[in-house]
């Protein structure tokens, strides 16, 4: 036990000792600053019709740990996905591959590490909605019971199960990474929108939050003394909030089967790994994997080199040919299949309706390019090829700008057909606003990737910027999909020409270093 | 082709140092840097490449200093990393051509010089196929023909022999050979028999510093005269290595052949002929 506990520490240790881990923890704090809008804020967060709690310690306690439960759960998969397939990476696989622990013991010590990673945030949220309750204090009384209650029954039970699941994936499709983001979209948006009817169905709410929005919505019906269910968002809903009536939420008594439910889920959990543990293969893939077999040389005469006779080069320090390997590399990362979705995303792009094609598709489609773009900086450290690149001939006028626009070419390849319907119907505004989108998400994949050394915080910021925006939230349009303002395209500019500043700053100041 | 060392430091963190006040000029040639791991070679070769900087010091090659002029001295290098790695999804021709692209060279010859390297380097049958799939033998051999794409004119090798077959060691250290008779190559191994037989000059390191330089004989008769071999009982080697420095032991019978250096011989010993690892032992433990 107490060896099985050392992994789980030591595993934890390791995650969390990064730049990228400090830097998810401040979003974190930043994020989490907004669960509950300052009182003059034009958001809101949870809102039931017209209708939001007063600033008493259960709102803040409950509405947290709600949004936390949702929004930890949607990004909080993308940030702790991968933990096996890091052991392969760091090349200590086959070490414990021989060593006596045992397949459970090993998944389950990558969920409570994973959950662990998660409980540090979820600390991290918790600590900051005690502070924002006594930031906007309303002069009622501080209750940490309305804190503790929501987190424990609500947060808790759902983030363990996203660890859960995060294994369950990768024991599953193991190397299909892309397969497993593009899966839990689905069941995270199939788990949000399943909808409770009443309270036994409470019990099938992973999230555990809809017990919760129920009895808010009993409260406001009987302050509007009507039955109409009452139109509820959760999430960032921007205007309008000083309209908002309040009502007095005093948190929940939950019943004893919605807390014994809570359990079934981790037991649930639980039994997925013991489940799947025939199903892990304990790092023995690669040597089934036929296709990837290292391979065996012929023995051959000896051969020496004759220095002398070979054909000398000429310099050359045109960029052309870094940018063909670059657009080569962008191209060949992932697996095949993945270019059949791409190409019906592009015939999807030529022949949906314009709006949808651009709004939707569009977003849709480069999301889906997110392996390829993430570690665009961070390839070369992922392949140990940073010792070629910083000793190459200028890296950052020639490397650094090769590798810049052969993404960019990659990403617009993809939005051709919308580039071309556009085209024809002269709306070169757009045309312009599809480019600058294009080289925005490059820029930041960049600017993340030299800021973080490593690639998951771009890929959950990605994230979420394709769910809001496919969600119709114009203000994080990067694309120009959504009508703006007269000075959107200025602003969009001016962001990507920072962004790039930013980047190209950043790498010299890595290479000077 | 000057090469020139001056005081040059390394440091990390505070009073952590990688590297402290080397200094050491480099000509045509082959230099051979041996030492213990953590002495400092990779830091030197790194900060030679110029992929580090020095934190006091100057390196300049034909009296332009690399740290304010990079580019110079990358237009004339070649340089294979202790741990390196390759991108897997590329086939060899197109792994060269990029590292071509990368150090800026090109022409109509490229595409024959890259084929006329992989044929020597014995890779040409898997030329074709994806880099992720080769040994670790052959990745080491892809590393060594992207070193000579260019035609350099420093070359740096760590660690080079990493990975390579005994035979594939004694064509490397031919090629060296032949590298060298109009560049500078700095080689840097902890096995001194991939230095002994081709450098011209060595230097031994240990802890960040030079403990000396000099050619091969030079180096030698540190121990001249301190090299025996002697026969003991199994039994006794425990005690025997607390009182000399004991280089090589070998079963003879119930016994042991023991090759150690001291000032003051046991009584049944014979004196060696001491070579390069007898003396790199000794500076290395004794320093």
């Amino acid at each position: 036990m107490k060896s099985f506990v050392t992994i789980i520490k030591l595993d934890y240790l390791q995650r969390t000792r990064s730049y990228s881990f400090l830097i998810t923890l401040c979003a974190s704090l930043a994020i989490a600053y907004t669960f509950v809008p300052e009182p003059n804020a034009n958001y809101s967060t949870i809102r039931i019709a017209d209708y939001v709690g007063v600033y008493n310690s259960a709102w803040f306690g409950y509405v947290t740990a709600i949004m936390t439960s949702i929004f930890l759960s949607l990004i909080g998969f993308y940030l702790i996905n991968g933990n096996i397939k890091t052991d392969i990476d760091n090349r200590v696989g086959h070490i414990i591959a021989a060593t006596r622990i045992r397949n459970l013991s090993y998944l389950l010590s990558k969920v409570l590490s994973n959950f662990m990673l998660l409980l540090s945030i979820v600390g991290v949220v918790f600590v900051m909605s005690i502070i924002l309750f006594f930031l906007y204090n309303a002069g009622y009384s501080f209750e940490i019971i309305h804190f503790i209650k929501p987190y424990i029954f609500i947060t808790l039970p759902a983030i363990f199960f996203i660890a859960v699941i995060a294994v369950v994936f990768e024991v599953l499709f193991e190397k299909y990474t892309t397969l497993q983001n593009i899966l839990f979209f689905f069941l995270f948006s199939f788990l949000v929108l399943f909808s409770s009817k009443n309270e036994n169905q409470f019990l099938f709410d992973v999230f555990g939050n809809k017990v919760v929005i129920q009895q808010m919505e009993e409260q406001v019906k009987n302050i509007t003394k009507s039955d109409e269910t009452k139109s509820l968002s959760i999430g960032y809903v921007l205007g309008n909030v000083k309209k908002a009536n309040t009502f007095e939420f005093n948190g929940v008594d939950f019943s004893t089967s919605f807390i014994i439910s809570r359990f079934i889920w981790i037991g649930l959990g639980l039994g997925f790994i013991i489940l799947l543990t025939p199903f892990f293969n304990r790092f023995n893939k690669e040597n089934n994997n036929t296709k990837k077999a290292t391979i065996a040389q012929k023995p051959q005469g000896v051969k020496e080199i004759m220095l002398s006779v070979i054909p000398k080069v000429t310099e050359n320090y045109r960029i052309l040919p870094l940018l063909k390997t670059e657009f080569f590399l962008l191209f060949r990362k992932g697996k095949k299949w993945l270019w059949i979705i791409n190409i019906i995303g592009m015939l999807l792009l030529a022949v949906l309706p314009l709006k949808i094609a651009y709004q939707m598709a569009l977003p849709i489609i480069w999301f889906l390019q997110v392996h390829r773009i993430s570690d665009i900086t961070t390839r070369e450290l992922t392949h140990n090829i940073h010792y070629f690149t910083c000793t190459s001939y200028r890296p950052m006028t020639r490397l650094l700008i090769s590798k810049l626009c052969s993404a960019i070419l990659l990403v617009l390849l993809l939005a051709s057909p919308l580039l071309i319907r556009l085209s024809v119907s002269l709306d070169f505004l757009s045309i312009l606003t599809i480019v600058l989108g294009a080289t925005f998400i490059v820029m930041m994949a960049t600017w993340f990737g030299l800021l973080t050394r490593g690639k998951k915080l771009f890929e959950v910021l990605f994230f979420m910027l394709t769910y809001t925006n496919i969600n119709g939230i114009a203000f994080v349009d990067y694309f120009g999909g959504y009508e703006h303002q007269k000075f959107y395209v200025v602003q969009l500019a001016l962001l990507v020409i920072v962004v790039t500043c930013s980047c190209f700053i950043l790498k010299k100041y890595q290479l000077e270093k | 082709m000057k090469l020139e060392i001056q005081n040059v430091s390394k440091k990390y963190q505070r009073n952590t140092y990688g590297l402290k006040d080397f200094s050491i000029t480099i000509e045509k040639g082959i230099l051979g840097l041996l030492g213990p791991n953590g002495a400092g070679k990779s830091t030197l070769l790194k900060m030679i490449a110029t992929v580090n900087k020095p934190t006091q010091g100057i390196i300049s090659l034909n009296k332009n200093n690399i740290a304010k002029d990079a580019n110079y001295m990358r237009k004339q290098l070649g340089f294979l990393p202790q741990d390196f790695g390759v991108y897997p999804n590329l086939n060899a021709y197109e792994f060269l051509e990029y590292m071509a692209a990368m150090k800026g060279i090109g022409g109509s010859n490229l595409k024959s010089r890259i084929h006329q390297l992989l044929n020597g380097l014995n890779l040409i049958d898997a030329a074709k196929k994806p880099i992720g799939t080769y040994s670790g033998g052959m990745k080491q051999r892809i590393g060594i023909a992207q070193v000579l794409l260019n035609d350099p004119k420093i070359i740096i090798f760590d660690e080079p022999t990493v990975g390579l077959d005994p035979e594939e060691r004694v064509r490397f250290r031919s090629l060296i050979s032949d590298l060298a008779n109009d560049c500078i190559v700095i080689l840097s191994s902890h096995i001194v028999s991939d230095i002994d037989t081709i450098a011209d000059q060595v230097a031994v390191m240990k802890n960040g510093t030079l403990i000396t330089n000099g050619n091969q004989d030079y180096i030698i008769n540190t121990v001249s005269s301190k090299v025996y071999e002697t026969t003991i009982k199994k039994d006794d080697l425990v005690s025997f290595k607390l009182k000399n420095l004991v280089v090589s032991t070998s079963r003879k019978n119930e016994n042991l052949q023991v090759r150690y250096i001291t000032e003051s011989p046991t009584s049944n010993s014979v004196q060696q002929i001491a070579t390069l690892e007898d003396a790199y032992l000794y500076l290395t433990k004794n320093n």
